[in-house]
């Protein structure tokens, strides 16, 4: 009988003050997907990744916009997307308290603008998205006076820099260039 | 199946017509909502989950959580009950017997959609078999996400679903502003070496885990140079206290040595 009561204090209250007082999670605990809109580029590599596509992107070609949205209610919480985004824009916080009345609030957006074609005026790419892929050229040791010179052709569509770069037919050879000796 | 109309359940055209609450019920509810002085009793309904979802339920009314303290007693009749859990998907299946349960527990009656299965199909949301979340079925009155929701959220959510708690969740719709640019995460560093670090920390370490020591260790080599490297490598190998990211940091200390496999300069 005094073991017991003695193993029971011991013991002490097993049960946690939640709700009344905060709980303290673990460290890596993932919770709510926090998500920074600023920092995002709409590259769309985390809709790829999402298992259970919780995150999605539609693109508006017609008002030239991509929208993405995050479903919390559908999120698994695997934290993908945190693995996978480019610029830190999506990270997994502790935030655990979660469920809402309304459907409507486990729904995120954020829309961005896609930057039309130089060339033939049609939208292919975030303007975010060109602006990051920029700085990174500048990161990587580029000059900036360079990088931005060239801007112009950043924002020019795949298709219009295919046509752009197919030779004038005028100048083709139709012989298949040779090699000769050695020269590589 | 006595006073239940079987026929007007099963699904018109492919799919489930959901059950809609009556006004008087929605009164009724709110009523008893504005001034709740007894116990809520839990069922669970199980439409096709994975089982992960009731043991985190069970988790909430084991000691450690005691869900009990508060009245909130897992019951096993819908007949007794004032909360209806749902978890899972809603499976072809089931869905006939989630309305009988729905139907045979009295009024006013909560209706929590568990779980990401309960909430919006999970990752089974588009499977051909499922009808994707509970309130295709059923009127849902709070939503519980999570994969499962942990003890704790499920305290809170059965804390919302009373009226007890605020929800904190609200929805947002972000305009792209102008001149907004998203930032190089390490400015002052080579990218191929950025590249090269964080490649060999997330072989190591994992995708997630590898990403934060590769974050960790960029961050240590960006600044201002008051210290040798080594020295002020130890310092943060010493604050953390694992002898697996001791590991890791001196891997990640000879990548950065070496000149980029891109690096022809």
């Amino acid at each position: 009988m005094f073991k017991l009561l003695k193993t029971v204090i011991k013991t002490g209250e097993a049960t946690t003050r939640y709700p009344f007082a905060p709980l303290t999670v673990s460290p890596g605990f993932r919770g709510k997907p926090e998500y920074d809109a600023t920092q995002c580029i709409a590259c769309g590599a985390c809709t790829i990744a999402c298992p259970a596509n919780a995150l999605s992107m539609a693109t508006d070609v017609e008002q030239g916009t991509r929208t993405w949205e995050l479903f919390l209610g559908r999120c698994i919480f695997c934290a993908r997307c945190e693995e996978v985004c480019p610029t830190r824009a999506i990270a997994l916080s502790p935030e655990f308290e979660l469920a809402v009345g309304n459907k409507e609030d486990l729904y995120q957006r954020a829309t961005f603008t896609l930057t039309n074609c130089r060339d033939c005026g049609r939208p292919f790419a975030p303007s975010k998205e060109i602006d990051y892929a920029m700085a990174l050229l500048v990161n990587s040791g580029l000059p900036e006076a360079e990088v931005g010179a060239q801007r112009a052709h950043f924002e020019t569509c795949p298709e219009c820099k295919r046509l752009q770069s197919i030779p004038d037919s005028a100048k083709l050879t139709l012989s298949q260039p040779t090699l000769k000796g050695d020269a590589l | 199946m006595n006073g239940i109309d079987r026929g007007s359940f099963l699904p018109v055209g492919g799919a489930p017509t959901p059950i809609s609450e009556s006004e008087q019920t929605r009164k009724l509810k709110s009523t008893l909502l504005k001034d709740i002085q007894r116990s809520a009793y839990v069922y669970r309904v199980d439409c096709g989950g994975c089982n992960g979802c009731e043991i985190e339920i069970f988790a909430a009314i084991t000691p450690i959580f005691d869900a009990e303290r508060f009245g909130i007693k897992v019951v096993a009749s819908p007949r007794h009950a004032d909360i209806l859990l749902f978890t899972g998907a809603v499976t072809r299946a089931m869905l006939t017997p989630a309305q009988r349960a729905y139907a045979a527990a009295p009024d006013p009656k909560i209706c929590i959609a568990y779980g990401a299965c309960g909430c919006g199909g999970g990752i089974f949301h588009d499977l051909y078999c499922v009808w994707g979340g509970t309130d295709k079925v059923v009127p849902v009155d709070v939503y519980i996400p999570g994969c499962p929701p942990t003890p704790a959220a499920t305290i809170y959510g059965f804390a919302v679903a009373l009226g007890l708690l605020d929800q904190k969740l609200k929805t947002s719709h972000h305009q792209q502003g102008e001149s907004e640019r998203a930032l190089v995460a390490h400015p002052g560093l080579p990218l191929d070496l950025c590249v090269g670090i964080e490649r060999e920390a997330r072989r190591m370490a994992g995708y997630r885990d590898g990403r934060r020591i590769a974050d960790d260790f960029l961050e240590i080599l960006a600044a201002p140079a008051t210290q040798p490297l080594a020295e002020r490598v130890e310092h943060y190998l010493k604050h953390e206290d694992d002898p697996r990211l001791a590991e890791i940091i001196a891997r990640l200390v000879d990548v950065s040595a070496q000149p980029a496999p891109g690096d022809r300069r």
